[in-house]
């Protein structure tokens, strides 16, 4: 691992950003509707709609107007919500937390149950647990986030009573009824990843349970359970690094409507929110938030791999 | 051609997945005609019915037959989903194969912006594009064929570029071909198949997405009977009929499991090793 | 005295959708201590299946219907699965054909082989270590501790494969199986390893199953010969008397296919005058700086493929370019077809040629290519009639009224019959796949063919069919050919001139006469044919 190679990457990354800066600074100025008249509201008169145009420097180029924006996020300033008149970093921020709580427990929850059923159904394969896991896996694919969570609020809220339907306690203030509001949204958030992993773990496993390699240690006599970890599993688990990787961008995604239906401020429902009142500078900022994210789990990922995987010489 | 399709017969995941299919397609061309109710008939005595008698899934909150809101509904739900797949596959095929083809600096920039584009989430990028091209059905399948581009984009390529180190290509190349032919006529042949199989497993994942849109009130618009806005509509009055949630959300699923099984039969048909 | 291995009377069927298909019919062999007993045959002849017989690594579909396997005396097929895995790497081994493959990717060397040490010789971590380093040094590596420490992609194919060699014999088994263990490797690294097996053979005395499809290798050192054909033992016996007078009618085919120096194919002579082709100090340089890296101002990383080459190839002459892997001879023909720019100068009847662009459509028609792998070099979407009646329309050749007749007498040509044109590749052998693609290079009536490695990937019997094939099409055309193999005794029985290439270098030129008088000028070509096993009969078994 060079310092050659991390630049680059680097380098790569803020290309990345810069992409989806430009994409959603184009978005949102095809957007109907004006910043000046969200900011007065319907009555005001055209002389002060044209003097707020004027401070905003609504009236500048396109260009000039990103660029200018671009100037700010480098300085860390995102600009004003056009809804709350706040700084938009410090209120992005903190919903940031509240959904990395959920995104980390959910991911959590999703290694911990989705590898020993993967690795089950490719040991078990054929057999009825392969069955079973293989059905509930096309079930938990198929299934919107909408859905488990509607199905769930309807069961173990509605009907059982056991679980909140809605809404966020923070960690600090009251531990327990905090996860407790948590069990449901973390459930629908992993069930997916859940699904999809298990899947891509039976299917890795399965292959590397029929490269030459393993066949050559089953011939050197090794007991199957040495032939399972030393070998096989070893070689199955790098590839999934990469998906789990690949997930967290699904994860963000599924997080947006989870949050919206629980009512979590966390950065997804801050965005629906946003995007439903235009407010501008707060779209740009989470969904650069979002792009962020996704490319240092990625980064990181592929850090991870590279550190496990020795063929991968990054020069 | 019916090649395909018996290797398609020989796995389970196969058989059951046209099946389904096949079945989800039907009722959606036919649907509507096979609907025992109008769907939009409302019945203020007869709300919140459970399955029984005259309306065999019950009635919602609008006294509404469930079943024939399914079957109405289903065209909005499985035919557009297909068509944003259908639309964005095109578009990501085009651009992936052309980037395989040109190679060398072109390539690499078309990639690196493809890779960028994938660090949004489809969901957020097709929210983006439906608030600014405005609430509707039409332009939800315009922003999930937007939102899919990026990824087919990249798939064809990887694709073509498997298609491209064959020999067979060479041979053209040493002919002197002209680049139209060997891209028509030597790679797209060769690059359709998997590209098949990859848009079926895409479909469901349009029809959550679609469904997931007009949840969120930003695709399909009542009156309309799409599945996903008829969860939405329900959350509401969940505790009085549960069936109001249950049926849609049967529906997507079973669709959705349809598709995915048909994905996987195929790619495991199309593989030469098994 | 009991034999170590013995097979009786085994048959094996496997269960496919077409019903059962025999792949084993009542087989019987023995190997005793301290013998070499080859196994040769073609592909899908059933040898390799003998040999997961033997290990009890069938795969599921497998029926056994008849007969016993007993190793010293002990019945393989009544063992349970706990005693059989005490029984693999202890007293049976098996050394694979591809050690880039049969080696744990993400395990070290030494790991490999100390988990057989302490599994089976009961050792502990430190010792298995010690007994590893001596093992490795024992089999011919150098830096034993320093190897043991690496990944398997960290090091040759040579070294590789001595490692697997190394864990074959690590817990002094009674037999070992080598399944086509040199295979995958050069021709002097295969050479090396051959010694290797044959010095440890004698030392230990362990009974030795080597399967091979190399008649030639198998000549060297195996003490008896059993020949494969459709899963029936057609002939075995002592080695000199199943080579030196075969009974039956497989064997003599199969020894008559083997290329042999002194059986000449071509009997014509190249035309003086001026030559067709002219190659001088061509180039050609692989690797290009990517987008990024450039802006980051790094060098770009650049391979030589092929380094200054000066050649020459007379109308109607044969040259045979032979080499090693990564010698650049494919590089070469690469440069040829337009497939990879060069520098350098390049004439062609006549005209300079400096890259594709400057090739033009009567370039094009006189300079043909075969390729190696005929499932890749044909399109598989594309019926056989497509394929050949393609250079037929683009170099205006043929009316559309004659293109079927066209293909046909094309298909005639390479003795393949009519209907074949309706086909898809996937319906055709290798064989036959092959011969689609040289009919589809002679269709245009070129003046050079290029063909690279067009009998690698094929059976031997197969390849000695070809190999006349593309003799007589010699013969008739007149068409000069640029020869491109690894096996030199396969070029030396048709070409006109070698000419020897080694990393990218063109080491030497010599008529196959003087080579045949007066041996190699350079070393390198004598090492070169040095390291090809001959095969020899009725001598004492030795690598020539």
């Amino acid at each position: 691992m060079s310092g050659r190679y991390l630049l680059r990457r680097t380098a790569l990354i803020l290309y990345t950003l810069l992409v989806v800066s430009v994409l959603v600074f184009g978005i949102t100025q095809v957007l109907p509707a004006d910043a000046a008249t969200m900011l007065l509201g319907e009555n005001a008169t055209p002389e002060q709609l044209a003097a707020i145009r004027a401070r905003l420097g609504l009236n500048d180029p396109v260009w000039t107007q990103y660029l200018r924006w671009l100037g700010g996020v480098a300085s860390g300033d995102f600009g004003i919500s056009l809804r709350s008149g706040l700084p938009v970093l410090p209120q992005v921020a903190e919903a940031l937390s509240r959904s990395l709580l959920l995104a980390l427990l959910s991911i959590g929850l999703m290694l911990a149950i989705a590898l020993p059923l993967g690795i089950l159904a490719a040991v078990r394969r054929g057999g009825l647990a392969d069955l079973g896991v293989s059905l509930a896996s096309y079930v938990g694919i198929s299934l919107p986030e909408f859905v488990t969570a509607t199905l769930g609020i309807l069961l173990f809220a509605d009907t059982l009573g056991w679980l909140p339907a809605t809404g966020y306690v923070p960690l600090t203030e009251d531990p327990a009824r905090s996860l407790l509001h948590l069990v449901l949204p973390v459930a629908t958030v992993s069930l997916i990843l859940i699904a999809h992993v298990s899947r891509m773990v039976r299917s890795e496993l399965v292959d590397a349970l029929h490269t030459d390699y393993v066949r050559a240690a089953r011939l050197k006599g090794l007991p199957e359970g040495a032939v399972l970890r030393r070998h096989a599993l070893r070689n199955a688990l790098l590839p999934t690094i990469t998906i789990v990787a690949l997930d967290v961008g699904y994860v963000l995604g599924g997080i947006i409507v989870v949050e919206e239906i629980f009512a979590i401020p966390g950065i997804g429902r801050t965005l629906i929110v946003a995007i439903q009142n235009r407010d501008l500078p707060m779209i740009q900022a989470g969904a650069l938030i979002m792009a962020a994210t996704y490319c240092l789990m990625n980064f990181a990922a592929d850090l991870l791999y590279a550190a496990l995987d020795k063929r991968i010489q990054y020069a | 051609m019916p090649d395909i399709v018996r290797r398609l017969l020989r796995t389970p995941q196969g058989v059951i997945g046209l099946a389904l299919v096949l079945l989800v397609l039907t009722l959606a061309i036919l649907g509507p005609l096979a609907a025992p109710h109008d769907p939009d008939a409302l019945s203020p005595l007869r709300r919140y019915r459970p399955p029984g008698g005259d309306f065999l899934f019950g009635t919602d909150q609008l006294g509404r037959d469930i079943l024939s809101r399914l079957l109405v509904g289903a065209r909005a739900t499985v035919l557009l989903a297909l068509l944003a797949t259908f639309l964005g596959t095109m578009a990501g095929a085009v651009i992936g194969t052309a980037s395989a083809f040109l190679g060398g600096r072109v390539d690499e920039a078309v990639m690196r912006t493809v890779d960028a584009l994938m660090a949004m989430p489809s969901l957020l990028l097709a929210l983006l594009i439906v608030s600014v091209l405005g609430r509707g059905s039409e332009n939800a399948v315009l922003a999930i064929a937007i939102a899919f581009t990026p990824g087919m984009a990249r798939i064809t390529r990887s694709v073509a570029l498997a298609v491209r180190r064959q020999d067979y290509v060479n041979a053209a190349i040493a002919r002197g071909e002209g680049s139209f032919y060997i891209v028509t006529r030597e790679m797209l042949p060769n690059v359709v198949a998997p590209i098949v199989v990859e848009m079926s497993i895409r479909v469901a994942f349009a029809i959550m997405l679609f469904a997931t849109l007009s949840f969120l009130g930003l695709g399909a618009q009542p009156p309309a009977s799409e599945w996903g806005l008829m969860v939405s509509e329900a959350r509401r009055f969940m505790h009085l009929s549960p069936w109001m949630i249950v049926w849609p959300a049967a529906a997507i699923a079973f669709v959705a499991i349809g598709f995915n099984l048909l994905g996987d039969g195929l790619r495991d048909a199309l593989n030469p090793r098994t | 005295m009991t034999p170590v291995l013995e097979v009786s009377g085994y048959t094996l069927d496997y269960a496919t959708r077409q019903g059962a298909m025999r792949a084993l019919e009542d087989v019987s062999l023995s190997v005793g201590r301290g013998e070499v007993v080859g196994v040769v045959g073609e592909s899908g002849s059933g040898k390799t299946s003998l040999a997961w017989a033997v290990m009890r690594h069938l795969p599921g579909n497998a029926i056994e219907r008849a007969g016993a396997l007993r190793l010293s005396g002990t019945d393989l097929r009544a063992l349970p699965p706990r005693e059989l895995a005490r029984l693999r790497g202890r007293r049976i081994a098996m050394v694979f054909q591809d050690p880039s493959t049969s080696l744990n990717p993400t395990l070290t060397l030494g790991r490999q082989i100390t988990e057989v040490l302490e599994r089976h010789r009961g050792l502990s971590a430190g010792e298995a270590e010690a007994e590893a380093a001596s093992m490795f040094a024992h089999v011919g590596l150098q830096d034993p501790r320093g190897l043991m420490r690496r990944y398997p992609h960290e090091a040759s194919g040579g070294e590789k494969q001595r490692v697997v060699i190394a864990i074959a014999f690590a817990c002094r088994p009674d037999c070992i199986i080598f399944d086509e263990p040199t295979t995958a490797l050069d021709v002097m690294t295969a050479r090396q390893i051959l010694e290797l097996f044959r010095t440890l053979q004698a030392e230990t005395g362990v009974a030795s199953l080597y399967i091979s499809h190399d008649l030639a290798i198998v000549s060297g050192i195996a003490a008896r010969v059993a020949v494969i054909h459709r899963g029936r033992i057609v002939e075995q016996g002592p080695t000199r008397k199943v080579l030196g007078a075969p009974a039956e009618d497989y064997t003599r085919d199969l020894l008559r296919a083997v290329p042999r120096p002194e059986e000449r194919l071509t009997h014509t002579m190249p035309e003086a005058g001026a030559p067709l082709v002219s190659a001088r100090d061509l180039t050609v340089r692989y690797g290009r700086a990517s987008l990024f890296s450039g802006l980051l101002g790094r060098r770009s990383t650049e391979v030589v493929g092929a380094a200054e080459v000066t050649l020459a190839v007379q109308p109607g002459e044969i040259l045979g370019i032979v080499g090693e892997s990564g010698s650049g001879k494919s590089t070469l023909a690469r440069a040829l077809t337009g497939l990879a720019s060069f520098d350098g100068r390049l004439n062609f009847a006549g005209r300079s040629v400096t890259g594709a662009s400057d090739m033009g459509r009567d370039y094009r028609r006189d300079v043909q290519i075969v390729f190696q792998h005929p499932d890749a070099s044909l399109n598989p979407r594309q019926r056989v009639r497509e394929i050949l009646s393609r250079p037929l329309r683009l170099y205006g050749d043929a009316k559309r009224r004659n293109a079927e007749a066209a293909v046909a007498a094309l298909l005639e040509a390479v003795s393949l019959p009519p209907d074949f044109a309706d086909r898809f590749p996937h319906q055709l052998s290798g064989g036959e796949k092959q011969r689609v693609a040289i009919a589809r290079a002679f269709a245009p009536r070129p003046k050079l063919v290029i063909c690279d490695e067009v009998t690698s990937s094929l059976d031997v019997s197969v390849q000695a069919a070809v190999i006349r094939l593309l003799a007589r099409l010699q013969r008739e055309t007149g068409a000069a050919f640029l020869f491109i193999t690894h096996d030199i005794n396969l070029v030396r029985q048709i070409a006109h001139r070698i000419a020897v290439m080694h990393r990218g270098r063109l080491v030497e030129t010599i008529t196959v006469e003087a080579l045949h008088a007066r041996g190699p000028a350079h070393d390198y070509t004598a090492r070169l044919m040095a390291a090809v096993p001959r095969l020899t009969i009725g001598d004492s078994p030795h690598v020539a």
